[in-house]
């Protein structure tokens, strides 16, 4: 973990009022280097507000974003040259060929050789069909393309919204193994806004979640990363799947009581024929064991963590426009 | 500070990458071809060179103008009207340094446009109707210099309107910037283009001394090479060339000003 090194991106106390509506309070969020940072919220909630004013296109009515050491609001020629980025839609020039487009956004950066505009495309899995007009392209081929340009410069900090909107299936993988690679062996930190959860859930190393423009949440993905979801030392829910539920759930009541006496809270799910209960790891041999002894047969046991899904309903509160 | 010159290529490939800058340039040149050589076909009278050239000119000015209003009035506004403009924006490059490669490559754009009408203009009424040299402007342009000669005026004339081409396509510009809407910024521009001429002749009616200060009344500038430089205009019409660029000069600041202070400040929520 390189949480000793400087956040890349420092996001402090920004602000941003339009008219009398405030779109952003006062919203705070460090970025360590080399991770995949998701960023969630529902429609309205100020994700893509907050990625405008990241890379300059929106200005803050308070606050600063610091890139790679230097602000977006005073020194923005040097911090935008860590971004790399798509804002909403990949939109290219329709009537330029895909090469054609990349090599516009290349000459806007000094030092882009010939040969990192032939890698990106490699990439990007474009080399069939760059020197085809971007009109031609289907919005997956598009998204690919934002994604090269974005990569271009090898930027430390890529910016993607939505970037899975438009991917068929192998794409989405493609894209997702490409990202974390990225973050792992080149120290890119990946900063991605989606509405796709379970996408998210696969991708990020940390999430965090906005509402009516304030951060209410930031949370771990990764085992042994942070506390909130079923780590060791916590009790998680545990399915067990046996061919008669209400007998196991007998077996195990009359056997584990708590010190008073009152038997085991579980939960009889005899439709999926399982039963659920809270179960630390250390547990989870010893409930099965109590089974198989009483002749109860388990087929499979797994843990229900709750799915990112859940968590960001409950934490949002399910609400979807505010 | 890298390449600013890669900016321009940019934009220049933006402008000369699409089918309709070729179609407005070759329209031009295939317009007076067309001109010379239905004239020469079916024409009683010998027609001149340089007589054809003046009455061409009538037609492929104007035309010519509303081509680069248009390429104006898009410029910045179809950046917007497309998204492009939060890529374009996202590079180590100020707001005002991406806006003035703009800027310049349209200028760029004008002088070719200009350029092409002067050559093809000469170029097809030579090949068609003979060059004919030594001819005075007094003959053909109806100047009342009688010492000027038709290459000197062919040569003030572009000049001057090289002047007022820059002053419209600065307005359609500044349109461009302000209003980010390729449709509103096209159909504005061209409407202020096409109007001017009525609408100089409107303001003339006006007895105000402000009247002299409209933008209008001073962009057909090629109207003081006609008049005689001893007579010193009629005592109905004062105003003379320096005024005129004067007040040209004011207007363009303004125009320029009010681009880039919109350009550099707005939020992009495109």
């Amino acid at each position: 973990m390189s949480n000793l090194s400087q956040p890349i991106v420092q996001i402090k106390e920004v602000t941003k009022r339009i008219g009398s509506k405030t779109i952003i309070d006062n919203l705070s969020l460090d970025l360590p280097q080399g991770e995949v940072f998701g960023f969630l919220g529902p429609n309205g909630s100020g994700k893509t507000t907050t990625i405008r004013m990241m890379v300059g296109l929106m200005r803050m009515s308070k606050g600063d974003i610091i890139i790679g050491g230097s602000s977006i609001r005073t020194d923005y020629e040097k911090a935008i040259r860590h971004v790399g980025a798509i804002v909403e839609n990949p939109e290219m020039y329709k009537y330029l060929t895909g090469y054609k487009n990349l090599l516009h956004y290349a000459r806007m950066v000094p030092g882009i050789s010939r040969n990192r505009i032939d890698e990106v495309i490699g990439l990007a899995g474009l080399d069939k069909r760059i020197d085809d007009k971007v009109k031609t392209y289907s919005l997956g081929m598009r998204q690919r393309l934002g994604v090269a340009q974005a990569l271009l410069h090898k930027p430390s900090l890529l910016i993607l919204d939505e970037p899975t909107n438009g991917l068929d299936p192998a794409g989405i993988r493609e894209l997702r193994d490409y990202l974390r690679r990225l973050a792992a062996e080149e120290g890119t930190t990946v900063f991605v806004s989606s509405h796709l959860l379970s996408e998210m859930e696969l991708m990020c190393d940390q999430v965090a979640i906005i509402q009516a423009g304030k951060l209410i949440d930031l949370r771990s993905l990764r085992p042994g990363g942070g506390a909130s979801v079923g780590g060791t030392g916590l009790p998680a829910q545990v399915l067990f799947e046996v061919d008669q539920p209400d007998e196991a759930a007998r077996v195990l009541q009359e056997t584990i009581r708590t010190p008073d006496g009152v038997p085991v809270r579980l939960q009889v799910r005899a439709g999926e024929g399982a039963i659920v209960l809270d179960a630390l790891r250390d547990d989870i041999a010893e409930l099965n064991a109590l089974l198989v002894a009483g002749g109860i047969r388990v087929y499979a046991i797994r843990s229900l963590s709750k799915s990112l899904e859940d968590q960001f309903l409950e934490v949002t509160g399910g609400e979807s426009v505010v | 500070m890298f390449d600013f010159a890669a900016l321009v290529a940019n934009e220049n490939m933006k402008i000369f990458r699409r089918v309709r800058s070729w179609i407005m340039l070759g329209l031009l040149v295939l317009l007076t071809a067309a001109i010379s050589i239905i004239a020469s076909v079916t024409a009683s009278s010998t027609i001149k060179m340089w007589d054809m050239t003046s009455m061409e000119l009538m037609i492929l000015i104007p035309l010519a103008n509303i081509f680069c209003v248009i390429i104006a009035a898009d410029i910045v506004a179809s950046e917007f009207t497309n998204g492009t403009i939060k890529l374009l924006l996202i590079r180590p490059w100020t707001r005002s340094k991406v806006l003035l490669s703009k800027y310049v490559s349209l200028l760029i754009f004008v002088l070719i446009t200009l350029a092409v009408v002067y050559v093809s203009t000469l170029l097809i009424n030579s090949l068609v109707f003979g060059y004919e040299g030594g001819v005075m402007a007094q003959q053909v342009f109806g100047v009342l210099d009688p010492g000027m000669s038709a290459w000197s005026y062919m040569n003030q004339y572009f000049l001057l309107q090289l002047v007022s081409f820059i002053v419209t396509v600065t307005l359609a510009f500044m349109i461009s910037a302000v209003f980010r809407s390729s449709a509103l910024a096209i159909g504005l521009s061209l409407f202020i283009v096409l109007m001017s001429e009525v609408l100089s002749q409107l303001f003339s009616l006006v007895n105000k001394p402000w009247v002299d200060y409209v933008l209008f009344q001073h962009l057909n500038l090629t109207k003081y090479l006609r008049m005689d430089a001893a007579l010193g205009g009629s005592n109905q019409d004062m105003m003379t060339l320096g005024f005129s660029l004067a007040v040209l000069a004011g207007y363009y600041i303004v125009f320029m000003a009010l681009s880039w202070f919109v350009f550099t400040k707005r939020d992009v929520a495109a």
